[in-house]
């Protein structure tokens, strides 16, 4: 009897033992099996990978990051044929590259970026490739205005400009063009420039012969900074802060010539368009805004200095700019040895 | 063609006024003017601005006289704004970013600089114009026409002053010579060789005595595009040349005319400036409908800029540490290569053989 019930309780006891182990391991099983498809399905990677992004990018917009950032993507073609696929997925993943890129500028601060899309002189490629990239552009062109007029969206209030001599652009691309640039005009935090037909000769010349008529018909005079002003590139006409070549040419290929003649840092760079990613970026980016850094402290002065310097109310230690000898305060009274004075 | 004459017109009356130096009202892109060294890029100063970069907001800092378009407010990000506490934060982050890079930077340099050094052992001209041939024949094919950018140094420094802008010009003129190549465009910012054009002639008789012996100095000419000028190999020979003209030995003066290589000297008044001057002389033109507006072409200015400026250089050689073109004629770079060694700060034969060497290897197609 007594032992009767000693067995049940023992009975019952294993039972509820076995089922809390199952229950348990189940739970750890599950719970592993998603563990496992959690770290190794793409997502986590992905987010793991975005958060990391926007980390860094977090640090860099502490920096001074540069206002014209300019690309020209060459190896589209090579990258196709290194990969033994069809000339066209290699412009398609040209064309992903670009967008990314445009993307993680915007979000460092970058004001404008601007791209080599199209070459007046790629007209002299087989009229196939040419045809594909026409396309390209056009489709192109569709996802970018969606994207800027999705407030989700990363690429949101950015302003889309084509430039470039369009008369040699067929009809319907032009009424396109002029489509989607009227959509996207109001973003004013960012402008994203596409060279599309264009070589910068022809910007020059164009600019000149517009200069030209403006002055016969108006009388308007023509200075370096008008002129400056009037080319393709709105208020970023005057310099291009940071110029990027892909693929291993150095050369501009008549591009951005006004724009980065003079202060523009140029960068060249072997790895073929496609394959220029974010880490190749941000380490440019995060060599341009090291040198600006130092460039700056030593053009300003430090913070430390300068605000040490006003405390004390010391005034001019530095030659900060030229002044007018007149403007000095009156030095102390001048006396001769024989105490004559006047 | 009238446009012509209005345009030299234009160039004699300008150059009185020419050549105020405004190197220093420019602001250089920031890597090469901060490996460029000198007293304000010592390593102490460098670190204190990387760390005193905490306390500033960078971002709101103008750098130039020139107003930027719109100022991005630090840690605006997404449009919200980011907190005091979190933007300290992220600027702390950043300055250690900063530290590591520039620990990296400096190895890298410093590996630069070794390797440069092993270079200039390497390719030692040795004042032989025979060996500098015979590197050149290697090569598959050479530039027609070659541009080098040359820039003063600080005074204090070793070759810096105009004696030492003198001497590193004089020295690319002995090598493009040997090279075998007849233009050699000298660029500097401020026109300084332009203004001592007379000490520069000197200065390369000398250095090519020193090269060929001074019986037999190869002839030269030096062409000043802006103020349409040419001189003839030193100043001494001038008025030898005076005296053989009146003399009327014609058939001598035009043999010494015969140069193995003509030199051009631009500075920055031949980039943009000269564009917008082409722009006015044709709008004038235009305006007493001497030129219709329909006249103007590509192929009219390109013939104009190349004669007021020169010629494309097919190989643009800079001898600083980080490629900075400084105002070159924007017209005249459209398919120039580039060449220049990382962190290199010197004129040194190493880079000029490697640029050639560049050059021979590359393949051109326009468009394609």
């Amino acid at each position: 009897m007594f032992l009767n019930a000693i067995e049940a309780q023992i009975k019952w006891g294993i039972m509820l033992f076995q089922e809390i182990i199952h229950q348990v391991g189940t739970l750890i099983r599950l719970s592993f099996h998603q563990m496992f498809d959690w770290i190794f399905g793409l997502t986590l990677i992905n987010t793991a990978y975005k958060k990391i992004q926007s980390f860094l990018i977090n640090i860099l917009s502490m920096a001074p990051v540069p206002e014209h950032v300019s690309f020209i993507m060459d190896g589209n073609r090579r990258y196709a044929k290194s990969r033994n696929l069809p000339l066209k997925k290699g412009h398609e993943a040209g064309g992903i590259t670009l967008l990314t890129l445009v993307y993680i500028c915007k979000k460092i601060g970058v004001k404008c970026v601007s791209a080599y899309a199209f070459s007046i002189e790629n007209f002299n490629r087989s009229k196939e490739e040419v045809d594909t990239l026409m396309n390209l552009f056009a489709i192109k062109l569709d996802e970018f205005a969606r994207r800027a007029n999705d407030y989700k969206d990363p690429l949101y209030g950015s302003k889309l400009k084509i430039v470039g001599d369009k008369d040699m652009l067929s009809e319907e691309l032009r009424e396109k063009i002029k489509k989607v640039e009227e959509i996207t005009k109001n973003g004013d935090d960012f402008t994203f420039f596409v060279c599309f037909p264009y070589t910068s000769r022809n910007e020059i010349f164009h600019t000149m012969k517009n200069s030209v008529e403006s002055y016969v018909k108006d009388a308007n005079p023509i200075t370096l900074s008008s002129f400056s002003r009037n080319m393709f590139f709105d208020k970023y006409s005057n310099r291009c802060d940071l110029l990027i070549r892909t693929s291993g040419h150095n050369r501009f290929s008549d591009y951005m010539l006004w724009q980065s003649h003079e202060n523009a840092t140029i960068e060249f760079h072997d790895k073929l368009w496609p394959n220029f990613g974010f880490f190749l970026m941000y380490l440019i980016i995060l060599r341009w805004s090291f040198f600006s850094t130092i460039q700056r402290f030593n053009q300003n002065g430090g913070p430390l200095g300068k605000g040490l310097l006003r405390r004390f109310h010391v005034f001019h230690l530095r030659k900060d700019s030229f002044i007018n000898v007149d403007s000095f305060p009156e030095p102390p009274i001048s006396v001769s040895i024989t105490g004559e004075a006047n | 063609m009238g446009i012509k004459e209005e345009s030299c017109y234009l160039q004699r009356q300008s150059s009185d006024e020419e050549c105020i130096p405004i190197a220093a009202t420019r602001v250089p892109p920031p890597q090469g003017s901060v490996l460029k060294g000198g007293e304000v890029n010592s390593k102490s100063r460098i670190i204190k601005a990387v760390t005193e970069s905490v306390l500033w907001d960078q971002r709101n800092t103008e750098i130039d006289n020139v107003s930027r378009s719109s100022s991005a407010t630090s840690g605006e990000f997404w449009g919200k704004k980011m907190g005091k506490f979190e933007s300290f934060f992220y600027r702390i982050l950043l300055v250690m970013l900063y530290i590591s890079y520039g620990l990296f930077r400096y190895g890298q340099y410093q590996y630069n600089r070794m390797r440069l050094r092993i270079l200039n052992l390497i390719y030692n001209p040795a004042n032989t114009p025979q060996l500098i041939r015979q590197d050149v024949m290697k090569l598959q094919k050479i530039p027609k026409r070659l541009a080098a950018i040359v820039e003063m140094k600080p005074v204090g420094d070793l070759g810096g002053g105009l004696k030492g802008l003198l001497n590193d010009s004089s020295e690319l003129v002995c090598w493009t010579v040997s090279a075998g190549i007849k233009h050699l465009v000298l660029y500097d910012f401020d026109g300084v060789l332009k203004k001592n054009v007379n000490e520069l002639r000197n200065e390369i008789h000398s250095q090519l005595s020193k090269y060929y012996g001074p019986s037999n100095v190869p002839r030269y000419a030096i062409k000043i595009p802006h103020s349409n000028k040419i001189y003839f190999n030193d100043p001494n020979t001038d008025k030898e040349n005076e005296n053989n003209a009146s003399g009327g030995d014609q058939e001598k003066t035009q043999e010494k005319k015969k140069v193995s290589i003509e030199i051009s000297l631009l500075s920055n008044r031949d980039g943009r400036e000269t564009i917008v001057d082409l722009t006015k002389t044709m709008a004038d033109l235009c305006a007493s409908n001497d030129l219709a507006i329909s006249d103007i072409s590509m192929q009219l200015i390109d013939s104009e800029l190349t004669q007021l400026v020169g010629q494309e250089p097919d190989l643009l050689l800079y001898f600083g540490p980080s490629l900075d073109l400084q105002g070159f004629p924007p017209w005249h770079i459209r398919l120039t290569e580039f060449y220049w060694e990382t962190d290199n700060n010197e004129v040194t034969y190493s880079v000029f053989i490697r640029g050639l060497n560049q050059y021979a290897g590359c393949k051109m197609n326009v468009g394609k």
